[in-house]
């Protein structure tokens, strides 16, 4: 009868580990069958890469060189007379249609509203949260490098989305210069709210 | 020396006196609305300024004692000015944060200015610490339950390793015993039958267990709705990932940026809409708000440890705002795989079809950390393209085919041209 009872305890310990471990392991993606189909062969950006001195994929473009669709290095830097010579030399190259001016909405409200607002009135979702400080007002506030947020031409809109200014920080490396194009064209619909 | 000290005895309460309506009149000074301060000060000085911490300008903590009243007014209305003017105090703080200069306030009343730096001073003199330590509680109790309560195959493994040992251990002494006994009972001269007698019982008793059908109908009942399920389960589930939940290098919680703090997906995942990738962001996105978050009042004052994780990938030092060049990348830990063989496309299906991210992603703005929610199986794309209707409206691609095929109706010849034959890269790709 002792014999038996020790065989029942092992069937139980043995039942309990299968029951255990097939709740699978939520830290480990478990099996593959044939995971050389699913590692692909070709590098994603992401990944690292032994190939290359920094041992990344994603290489930043030789020196002195722009890819097409991208700014062109230091047309305008970022200084103040930076921001001046934009304010003169750069205009909106987009016709300003309807259709333009949705993508350019859908790209302020994706890039730019929690902080900015959905109005441009400085009181996005982080803002109201009080986790970030208000940025003026399109309509009504001042700029920093003077004169009224409502004044601001195309270049310097495009100038301080390029680079940033005071906490914003530089917005080119999401936003390609025609998204930006399409954001400014928004902006200054912004600026008529008063 | 009496004279003196009776001297001193007569003037005391003048000195009181004096000092008393010193301090008076210096607090009648500031003793503004505070209420109003604080209101200008969010709505006008918080992009530059903070209390205790250097924002773009210095922290302005004890800044009524660092200069006079008269300066501060002066300075706070139109601080260019001021420095052009070459006014001293001006150009050695102009000098300290180039070429950052502070913006002009003429806008603002003498009384604003005064109602602002009340406000300054009251916050200021505040207790730093006072309110650190609920928020610290409440996030503890935030970190504690997020901690990982999943068994590894490491432990499984470990435990019945254990347990094979104790139990070859347990055979092994009881042989040892048993020999040891035979020995005794040699030496002392008994016949050692009885020994036999009982591996023959032993025998015996499993001999009649083999042979008692009840008992091998359930182990063979047992084992095979064991085995069977779990085959079935691993044959269903190799190269699904549905719930893989990996330890990620910073504890990034996408509840509170995307869930609390509502910032768009497509902010951080600017790839989303325009590639096929939807991009991870790479750490300088991260500094767009991080460079000013540091969630400092959840740790006593001190950055959050993940946040410094961000700084150290850069090599930022946030007291003198630098970044190094010693800059490493975060090696985020990707959790949604398709095989090589399958292509899948982000703007497709993000701004073509125009699906929202939780559709595939699941409810991702409650998830603090990010575990994948769809099976990414053929079965589960096919079931989606099959019930998905087209929004052909405003679709160029769909108005060429619609052409063509109106085209067709008309009985008009559809040359390989106006289906886009003539594009470059239908052969030079």
């Amino acid at each position: 009868m002792n014999k038996l009872r020790l065989l029942y305890f092992i069937l139980f310990i043995g039942i309990t580990i299968l029951v255990v471990s097939s709740c699978g392991d939520k830290r480990s993606p478990g099996w593959e069958y044939a995971p050389n189909m699913y590692e692909a062969k070709a590098f994603n950006p992401d990944q690292p890469n032994k190939n290359f001195k920094n041992g990344q994929t994603a290489q930043v473009p030789p020196p002195n060189t722009t890819p097409v669709g991208f700014d062109r290095v230091d047309e305008y830097p970022n200084t103040p007379e930076g921001y001046l010579e934009a304010s003169e030399g750069l205009k909106n190259p987009l016709p300003l249609t309807i259709a333009t001016l949705q993508e350019g909405k859908t790209l302020y409200v994706n890039m730019c509203s929690h902080c900015h607002g959905y109005e441009g009135r400085g009181d996005g979702s982080i803002v109201k949260l009080e986790k970030f400080p208000a940025p003026p007002a399109y309509g009504t506030g001042k700029s920093s490098r003077g004169g009224n947020m409502s004044d601001l031409t195309d270049g310097k809109i495009f100038h301080t989305i390029t680079y940033g200014v005071n906490l914003m920080g530089a917005h080119k490396y999401q936003i390609t210069p025609e998204e930006r194009w399409k954001i400014v064209m928004y902006v200054h619909e912004l600026q008529k709210l008063k | 020396m009496r004279s003196i000290s009776l001297f001193f005895k007569s003037i005391l309460p003048l000195l009181l006196f004096t000092a008393y309506f010193g301090i008076f009149s210096s607090s009648v000074s500031f003793a503004q609305d505070v209420g109003a301060g604080a209101a200008i000060f969010k709505q006008k000085c918080t992009a530059c300024h903070a209390i205790n911490k250097q924002v773009l300008g210095p922290a302005l903590k004890g800044v009524s004692e660092r200069h006079t009243e008269a300066w501060l007014l002066k300075w706070t209305k139109n601080a260019p000015a001021m420095i052009a003017s070459g006014d001293p105090e001006a150009k050695v703080l102009y000098d300290k944060y180039k070429p950052t200069m502070m913006t002009a306030f003429t806008e603002l009343s003498d009384d604003d200015v005064k109602n602002i730096y009340a406000y300054v001073k009251a916050e200021g003199d505040k207790p730093p610490v006072a309110a650190a330590g609920a928020a610290v509680g409440a996030d503890g109790t935030a970190v504690g339950g997020s901690g990982d309560g999943g068994v590894s195959n490491f432990m499984l493994i470990g435990l019945i390793a254990v347990i094979v040992i104790a139990f070859l251990v347990i055979l092994v002494l009881n042989r040892v015993i048993n020999t040891l006994e035979r020995v005794m009972l040699r030496k002392k001269g008994v016949e050692v039958e009885e020994e036999e007698e009982i591996k023959k019982d032993r025998l015996a008793g499993l001999k009649m267990l083999s042979k008692n059908k009840k008992f091998i109908f359930f182990l063979v009942l047992l084992s095979v709705i064991l085995l069977g399920s779990a085959g079935w389960k691993g044959m269903w589930e190799t190269g699904v990932h549905t719930g893989y939940q990996p330890v990620q290098p910073i504890k990034f919680s996408h509840q509170l940026h995307a869930g609390v703090n509502k910032v768009d997906c497509q902010y951080c995942h600017s790839g989303a809409y325009k590639s096929k990738n939807a991009s991870i962001p790479s750490a300088n996105v991260c500094m767009n708000c991080h460079n000013y978050v540091q969630a400092t009042e959840k740790y006593n004052g001190e950055i959050s440890p993940e946040i410094l994780k961000i700084y150290t990938a850069l090599d930022y030092n946030p007291e003198t705002k630098v970044y190094g060049n010693n800059q490493k990348p975060i090696e985020w830990i990707r959790i949604h795989n398709l095989p090589d063989f399958a292509y899948f496309n982000h703007s497709q299906h993000v701004r073509v079809a125009g699906i929202e991210c939780q559709k595939c992603h699941g409810p991702i703005q409650t998830m603090q950390e990010v575990y994948q929610y769809s099976p990414l199986t053929m079965k589960w794309c096919i079931n989606c393209h099959r019930e998905t209707e087209v929004n052909h409206k405003d679709n160029a691609y769909y108005d060429q085919l619609l052409a063509a095929h109106n085209q067709l109706k008309k009985g008009e010849k559809v040359t390989a041209a106006v289906l886009g034959g003539l594009e470059c890269g239908k052969c030079h790709y």
